[in-house]
């Protein structure tokens, strides 16, 4: 029951972006090595996907006050400018 | 359908009925009495959505003896069986007039009675997400670009909670969008992405996809998409459809079943 729980969080991150942040593990108390490894590996995956996403959006805004992702901010500024002042308004 | 409803009020079948009728030049929910049943001649179906059965239940909570009769679309229907199994409604207090239904990912076949959902502009469809797509259209997009859509779209979230006041099958009194120590209260914005996965998460089991949570959202969220999806898994990963039927189990996350008992209070003197 606990797998379908940890999948619905797991599948709905993944629809949203987040995906590969959320593991599940049955380790005994006994099983000590196989915690460790399991947590250096976790982590390590973790430092690969880099920094936290969410946090970037607490950079700088556009001029219209929306935050938008740095790539698709880029590709934006490269529509033709009548489109541009549009979206300026 | 209004021969049927006069006789519906007429013989005591049902005390009230909820249709819509033309106020103003607007189609509203309006509630049919015996007393004025002429009024039932203005009964119309047209093309406005509301929650009906929103109103039943509110109704029910405060006279729970009294019948009522309402169009049904297959939303309502839907919305019904839910209301039903989380005992919100009583089966037998209600009856339902059906009508014409608008297609949706939870029924195969619908008439449609729903007018064309808007397509998105052009900066939404740049950085945004489609409200008209559908879940597996979004798998296009790859995890950084979809982070960046959903957010573009969560932060214009100015928690009117519309989502949640409209919603047919919302109806905790303790709402978690509005504890204190979950979230901050008399603020804003809401903290996003939270915000709107906590209310998805909540609508595991619940949803019944009836689309007025997008068409409440005054900045045009994907909500129904969103909510697609959590019923998507719900289908997948836990086997319940959800709606298709007044008698099945309410939907538990915590499993099949819930195993634990309530200890007796005795135990806590201990």
């Amino acid at each position: 029951m606990t797998v379908k729980r940890i999948t619905f969080v797991q599948e709905l991150l993944a629809f949203m972006g987040l995906e590969g942040r959320l593991h599940l593990e049955w380790i005994s108390s006994a099983e000590a090595q196989k915690f460790v490894r399991v947590i250096t590996d976790f982590t390590e995956k973790i430092r690969m996907l880099g920094p936290n996403p969410l946090a970037a959006f607490s950079e700088t805004r556009n001029a219209s006050g929306l935050k938008i992702a740095a790539g698709l901010r880029k590709r934006h500024q490269n529509q033709p400018l009548r489109m541009q002042a549009t979206h300026c308004l | 359908m209004i021969a049927k409803v006069k006789r519906w009020l007429e013989e005591g079948t049902v005390d009230l009925f909820i249709g819509y009728k033309m106020v103003m030049g607007h189609p509203l929910p309006y509630c049919f009495v015996k007393d004025k049943i002429e009024a039932v001649n203005d009964l119309i179906v047209g093309t406005s959505r509301y929650a009906l059965e929103k109103i039943a239940t509110h109704i029910s909570a405060a006279r729970p003896d009294i019948k009522i009769g309402m169009l049904a679309r297959d939303c309502n229907q839907r919305a019904l069986s839910v209301l039903f199994i989380w005992n919100q409604l009583n089966p037998e207090q209600i009856r339902t007039v059906n009508v014409n239904c608008c297609p949706s990912n939870l029924k195969e076949h619908g008439d449609c009675s729903y007018l064309e959902p808007q397509t998105a502009g052009f900066f939404k469809q740049q950085v945004g997400v489609n409200n008209t797509d559908r879940p597996e259209d979004l798998e296009k997009y790859d995890q950084p670009e979809r982070l960046s859509r959903w957010m573009y779209e969560f932060q214009k979230c100015i928690k009117c909670y519309g989502c949640r006041n409209i919603c047919p099958v919302c109806f905790c009194r303790e709402c978690s969008l509005e504890h204190p120590e979950l979230v901050a209260t008399g603020t804003l914005p809401p903290d996003i992405p939270i915000f709107h996965l906590v209310r998805a998460v909540h609508m595991a089991g619940r949803c019944i996809d009836c689309g007025l949570c997008e068409d409440a959202c005054p900045v045009d969220i994907p909500l129904r998409l969103l909510y697609r999806k959590v019923n998507e898994i719900v289908v997948n990963v836990f086997d319940y459809e959800t709606g298709s039927n007044a008698a099945q189990s309410p939907f538990s996350i915590l499993g099949d079943q819930v195993t634990l008992e309530p200890k007796p209070l005795r135990a806590l003197e201990n």
